[in-house]
């Protein structure tokens, strides 16, 4: 039998009320939270970032779509990748199911990375997703919104979750990428045919800007953890009796399993 | 122009630093609540329930296939209903994509309904659903997990849901219910309603209450 504590049904909804108290507070706070998020100034944005996308060479006010705010997931995929961040895979097989809600909500979805869009195009047939997909090769896009750094920028510390890193050699890797050590960064790097510097050089986060009258602004982004209200998965996990019970990287791309597919059994 | 607040880089940066901080209280927050979720003791489910699958009739036990965790989606979709309920049909793009990463951390995710197990396959065809879809018209599960209401409560127009008394006008409620199989014994370990159930679509509440005002899409239809 189990060693976890069992109860009668009195007992175990006299624990869940306690419970739910508890997480009706966090509810709350985190309406507090968007709130206070809407209310942050925005920076209009002047400069004309170019990027590559399916429909040809687009502005960033295209990538609007029509729509007056644009969600931009900042997926990890450098130009010497040879495919995209498994991390950030398992957080797009969220997204890519709500999109289609977003954009009818004038809000449009899309994943920016760096590696040139031939790469991206292939990747995301390969794990059949629908949601558009930019490259942002050969500009200052991901630089300027800090999840790329260039090989000096991470030699001598770059700027990551609003905060400088220490110069790579004298830590190794920015913690804040992970807070789990070089051993399983060295490995999820491998998964995308990288070493770990070169993994490292692009980062993630999820930015969001306005289009009004024909202007765009910078409203907010989001780095490291800040993501983890975004990472589907582990909002399911933490309701699983074990919780996210992890002792290392357990995840991989979905057709990468043993036996992917469809969940059912 | 806008009338939002415009200002400078640096500015910007301030402001969203002093932001950071509030966010990341909550996200340790957040934490502490999963903590607390996993220490909450689990009862014995005693009874037998048997659904209809795509293996024929299933116990609960089945619709683990053979993993240890099972989190159960209560989408409303009643007999006489035409289509399963918007939000449920929301909740399902969110999760359809990280089926095979939840199965990998031994957890099976299927969704239960009172309807037909005809009219659930034929939905699931049409938005191309892949997931574990079952009905449990004719047992008591979703009763004994407050997502529904037998017609004598109905008619009462009050009873008991998300642990607290609420107003109803149609016999179902959304909820999510986790369970935990040990040496073939299963243990019911949490169920959420309403409200918290939205914390497990990535990127939180958003809008709430939704634009139609009726916190369950379904509840009068």
């Amino acid at each position: 039998m189990t060693d976890h504590r069992t109860g009668t049904r009195e007992e175990w909804l006299a624990a869940r009320l306690e419970l739910l108290d508890a997480e009706k507070e966090l509810t709350r706070r985190s309406d507090e939270l968007a709130r206070r998020r809407q209310e942050l100034p925005w920076v209009r944005i002047d400069k004309a970032y170019r990027f590559e996308t399916d429909k040809g060479t687009a502005f960033l006010a295209d990538l609007f779509g029509g729509r007056s705010q644009l969600l931009i997931y900042h997926f990890m995929f450098g130009p010497e990748y040879t495919a995209g961040c498994p991390s950030c895979s398992t957080i797009a097989d969220g997204f890519d199911g709500f999109a289609v809600h977003l954009a009818n909500h004038d809000v449009a979805l899309s994943a920016v990375s760096r590696a040139p869009l031939a790469k991206l195009q292939a990747y995301k047939r390969r794990m059949g997703w629908t949601f558009p997909w930019a490259s942002s090769l050969d500009g200052d896009f991901n630089f300027d919104f800090n999840v790329s750094l260039t090989e000096e920028q991470q030699r001598e510390g770059g700027e990551y979750n609003y905060r400088r890193e220490a110069p790579w050699k004298v830590r190794g890797i920015g913690d804040s990428l992970t807070k789990r050590g070089e051993g399983p960064v060295a490995e999820i790097a491998a998964m995308t045919g990288t070493d770990t510097a070169t993994y490292t050089r692009q980062r993630p986060g999820m930015s969001s800007f306005v289009l009004e009258n024909g202007v765009i602004y910078h409203a907010y982004s989001t780095y490291a953890r800040g993501l983890d209200g975004l990472w589907g998965m582990y909002q399911w996990l933490d309701r699983a009796p074990k919780g996210r019970n992890e002792k290392g990287i357990w995840w991989r791309r979905h057709d990468e399993y043993a036996n992917h597919g469809t969940g059912a059994r | 122009m806008t009338d939002h607040q415009i200002v400078s880089h640096d500015d910007w940066v301030a402001a969203r630093e002093r932001f950071l901080a509030k966010e990341k209280e909550f996200t340790r927050l957040r934490e502490e609540l999963s903590r607390e979720r996993c220490e909450l003791p689990w009862e014995c489910v005693k009874k037998e329930y048997v659904f209809e699958g795509e293996n024929g009739g299933e116990t609960l036990a089945h619709l683990f296939g053979g993993r240890s965790q099972l989190i159960v989606y209560h989408l409303m979709y009643e007999p006489d209903w035409n289509i399963g309920c918007e939000s449920g049909s929301f909740w399902a793009d969110n999760v359809k994509g990280i089926i095979p990463h939840l199965n990998e951390r031994d957890m099976s995710l299927v969704a239960i309904s009172r309807a037909p197990l005809e009219e659930l396959r034929a939905q699931a065809k049409h938005f191309g659903w892949t997931f574990k879809w079952v009905s449990c018209v004719g047992n008591d599960f979703n009763l004994d997990f407050n997502v529904w209401l037998a017609p004598e409560i109905l008619a009462r127009g009050e009873a008991a849901y998300n642990y607290g008394s609420k107003k109803f006008t149609g016999p179902s409620r959304p909820g999510i219910s986790a369970f935990f199989k040990d040496a073939g014994q299963v243990f019911h370990t949490h169920s959420t309603y309403a409200r918290g159930r939205l914390d497990l679509l990535p990127g939180g509440v958003g809008e709430w209450p939704p634009a139609a005002k009726t916190p369950f899409c379904c509840a009068s239809r």
